[in-house]
């Protein structure tokens, strides 16, 4: 007979970990055509350390564990490493995602992080012509090479038009030959510059159907070493496990004898965003403004309490929403992107 | 015009490539999503095979055989009860034979 799980020792959502997305800036050295937060060189906006660290501790105590940073360019946010170092004095593990272009400061943080992954877009040609810049794929492959000669557990996150599908083979060798220990694919967010992109580039059912299906190839065929993973799941294999949902949902039946506010944030919201304004959102950097959940200027456990009280029900109608839309559903859903289009129409006007 | 004999070896080492391009059209990765996706199985291995593809899956419920059968395409159906390893759990592989792979089965074949 199988013990009863309590929320903590359950997944929140589905996500294996609970997870706080940090976008500490959107200052980058590139200025990419798909990039869903538009940030760029003249993005001077950054969140102050200050406030990062007067939350850790409280982040910890609802029940968060990594710290996924990205950007903007994370590796060009001024106080970068004392942040790595305060959230692992906290208990978190680190984890961050670049471009792969400061080759010093790669190499200076890489060490602190428990991963670190480098993005591409496609082969040499469509990645330099997205990110505007001739040298950026050798330079990423490079900084690649040199973390996984380093022994450094690297990963590749892939981000894919549909043009790139029939690319993704030779690019998997590549990065794999490089030292990559794994593949993260996913369709390109349609957020940010991206929605300015040729319709073209978006993904039909079909070619959804045609990456999750190359993955699997993929899988068999990439050394058993490598790990890849698409962010598109069946939808019937979600709604089979809404009950990674019981914590966020179970707060909507409630009678009164489970009072919100005593659940850990981190089993309602998973993962938390935190962009570089200093706002906390749920699930995505683009998810609807009118789901906001603080500020981390003000952030306090009494401020997150009301929220839980108050503020939750939005969250749970949309996510309770998108589970029932998947029963019946035969394809394959990017969840947290299928989330986050549902908040842009769910909220119009309220925002 | 010359052909090339794919054997499942080469076959296997290409299928990424096969299912990339775009002259396998929408419809038949449709139909092949449709196929491989089955309720309720979790698919753990997916490769070429003498039929077409072979995909084992696992899971912790009894299989509904009238699902996995209901599919179309079914060449080959084996299931491996893990007994006293784990009561719960079930190895299930489905043999799918898929025409359009090898170019036979019209509808933007790989036509190599």
């Amino acid at each position: 007979m199988r013990a009863t799980l309590t929320h903590t020792e359950m997944r929140s959502g589905f996500l294996p970990d609970r997870i706080v997305h940090l976008h500490p800036t959107r200052l980058c050295n590139l200025a990419c055509l798909h990039c869903y937060s538009e940030s760029g060189p003249q993005q001077k906006t950054a969140i102050d350390l200050d406030p990062l660290q007067h939350a850790l501790p409280l982040l910890k105590a609802e029940g968060y564990n990594l710290i996924s940073i990205s950007g903007g360019e994370p590796l060009m946010y001024a106080p970068l490493l004392p942040l790595v170092d305060q959230a692992h004095a906290n208990g978190f593990r680190v984890t961050l995602i670049t471009n792969g272009l400061t080759t010093k400061r790669v190499d200076d943080v890489a060490s602190r992080l428990d991963g670190i992954a480098i993005s591409f877009d496609g082969p040499a040609a469509t990645h330099n012509r997205l990110r505007g810049r001739a040298d950026a794929f050798e330079r990423a492959s490079a900084a690649l090479a040199r973390l996984a000669d380093n022994g450094r557990p690297v990963a590749a996150a892939i981000s894919l038009t549909r043009e790139t599908i029939p690319d993704l083979p030779d690019l998997a060798d590549h990065l794999v030959g490089l030292g990559a220990k794994a593949l993260q694919v996913r369709p390109v967010a349609l957020a940010g510059r991206a929605r300015t992109m040729a319709d073209t580039s978006s993904f039909t059912s079909a070619d959804q159907a045609r990456l999750y299906l190359v993955v699997l190839a993929l899988q068999e065929e990439l050394t058993d070493q490598v790990q890849v993973h698409c962010d598109l799941a069946p939808a019937r294999r979600l709604w089979q496990q809404r009950e990674a949902y019981a914590a966020l949902l179970a707060t909507c039946d409630q009678q009164g004898t489970d009072d919100p506010a005593d659940r850990l944030l981190a089993d309602l919201v998973n993962p938390l965003v935190i962009t570089e304004t200093g706002t906390l959102k749920p699930i995505a950097y683009d998810f609807n403004s009118c789901f906001d959940i603080a500020s981390i200027e003000t952030l306090s456990r009494e401020q997150l309490a009301y929220y839980k009280q108050h503020n939750l029900l939005d969250l749970q109608a949309l996510i309770g929403g998108a589970l029932a839309r998947l029963q019946g559903n035969e394809g394959l859903v990017d969840w947290f992107d299928y989330c986050t289009r549902l908040s842009e129409e769910s909220s119009d006007g309220e925002s | 015009m010359a052909t090339t004999q794919l054997t499942g070896k080469n076959l296997s080492q290409r299928l990424s490539k096969r299912l990339a391009n775009f002259k396998l059209n929408d419809d038949v990765i449709a139909k092949l999503a449709d196929r491989v996706l089955i309720d309720g199985l979790e698919i753990k291995k997916f490769d070429v095979c003498i039929y077409g593809i072979c995909i084992d899956y696992y899971t912790d419920r009894i299989p509904k055989l009238d699902g996995i059968f209901s599919k179309l395409d079914v060449a080959r159906l084996e299931v491996f009860p893990y007994g006293i390893i784990d009561w719960d759990r079930f190895h299930v592989r489905v043999s799918f034979t898929v025409d359009e792979l090898e170019g036979r089965g019209g509808g933007g074949g790989l036509g190599r």
